[in-house]
């Protein structure tokens, strides 16, 4: 017998999309002020927990990905087609640059030839060669993938609250934990 | 007239003789590496500008000296956030003391090709004793291979806010390896400074 896909969202997928989501917010704020620092130890060491949440998100975005492959996910919301159309292509860039920000943040750190410690626990090799090219590069990619991601996520989290609050529908709800299982959710 | 050039002459053989026996570091094919740590991390840098002028004969240690001159300035790390905040004011200082000197005229025979120098090294306006350990190889050309230690606090580089020696070690390794040749470099100009890298190599 088919099993009907899930109204909600499960727990593990829930408690990484909003811790993402603190870290990303955490992350993004942080990023934007630490450069316009002067040379400090404060500022070595802002950028080593800058870096450090960095790798923490595409750690938790891989296991994200891997735990949403391997489970059963909601199936996406009834709508009009290019409301579909237009929240899978967010979805999909957000994944994208979920990826793509802390990479390119590495691979700059690489080729300005920083060491990359883990909170102070693990090395990380390096994934270049001290290289001014790469590193111009790479920050252009880290900077204007920063702003594309703000966007993103400020019309992703418009979009749930106009479902929540315009549609009364189970956008947001499916995603909040600690919500009353919707009509229909078997448990 | 005459006398001019007999002057002349006799200037150019008496610098001549001032400078026998000494030999130049081939900037060519001498190096001299520091290794520091950042972070716990090990990084390895070099002064791409640097003269030594070396007077030595194994046989007679009691002659024998050293004259380093090193141009802050031309420190490079393969880093050039990190080369700028060794030319700034609270390391280097590189505006204010654009050389340090090594000068050495104490030396031990260690045994075999190796000897110490018991040296004093001038860096940001203080000079304090640093010992040079290395191996002489003779020749033409002859080489030298040596190491030393310098406790960059002893020198107030990185002093203050970055005494910290959990983010900068305190100890740095130097690190020379000098093929030597009687002839002087033309390149080494004290008082300026080498141009900084630029951020972006131009294509």
């Amino acid at each position: 017998m088919m099993s009907v896909a899930p109204v909600r969202w499960n727990r593990v997928a829930q408690l990484l999309h909003w811790l993402i989501a603190l870290l990303i917010v955490g992350l993004g704020s942080v990023g934007l002020v630490m450069t316009d620092m002067a040379a400090s130890p404060d500022k070595i060491r802002i950028y080593l927990l800058h870096k450090s949440f960095g790798i923490t998100v595409l750690m938790l975005v891989g296991l994200r990905l891997v735990w949403r492959l391997a489970t059963r996910h909601p199936q996406e919301m009834p709508g009009p087609a290019w409301q579909r159309w237009s929240a899978s292509a967010v979805h999909f860039a957000l994944y994208a640059l979920m990826l793509a920000m802390p990479l390119s943040g590495w691979l700059f750190n690489s080729a300005a030839n920083f060491p990359l410690q883990w909170f102070g626990i693990v090395h990380l090799p390096a994934l270049w060669g001290p290289d001014p090219a790469v590193k111009h590069w790479a920050r252009e990619v880290h900077e204007t993938g920063f702003w594309v991601l703000a966007a993103l996520v400020g019309l992703h989290a418009a979009a749930a609250l106009k479902h929540h609050y315009f549609d009364h529908d189970e956008t947001l709800r499916r995603m909040l934990p600690g919500m009353p299982p919707p009509t229909g959710d078997k448990p | 007239m005459n006398l001019r050039r007999v002057a002349f002459a006799l200037a150019l053989l008496a610098a001549f003789a001032a400078h026998a026996g000494n030999w130049h570091a081939d900037p060519k094919s001498s190096t001299l590496g520091f290794s520091g740590t950042y972070q716990g991390d090990a990084f390895d840098g070099r002064f791409k500008t640097f003269d030594a002028v070396i007077a030595f004969d194994p046989a007679s240690l009691v002659t024998a000296h050293f004259d380093v001159k090193i141009m802050l300035a031309s420190a490079d790390t393969a880093n050039s956030e990190r080369d700028e905040s060794l030319r700034g004011g609270d390391f280097f200082d590189t505006a204010r003391t654009p050389v340090a000197t090594y000068t050495a005229t104490k030396f031990r025979s260690l045994g075999g090709n190796r000897y110490a120098a018991d040296g004093m090294l001038s860096l940001r306006g203080v000079s304090k004793p640093v010992t040079l350990n290395f191996a002489w190889a003779t020749g033409a050309t002859p080489a030298l291979v040596g190491d030393a230690i310098v406790n960059r606090l002893d020198f107030k580089v990185g002093g203050g806010q970055w005494a910290d020696t959990s983010t900068i070690g305190n100890a740095v390794k130097v690190h020379t390896s000098l093929k030597l040749v009687a002839v002087a470099p033309a390149a080494l100009k004290p008082g300026v400074p080498t141009e900084p890298k630029p951020l972006v190599k131009k294509k």
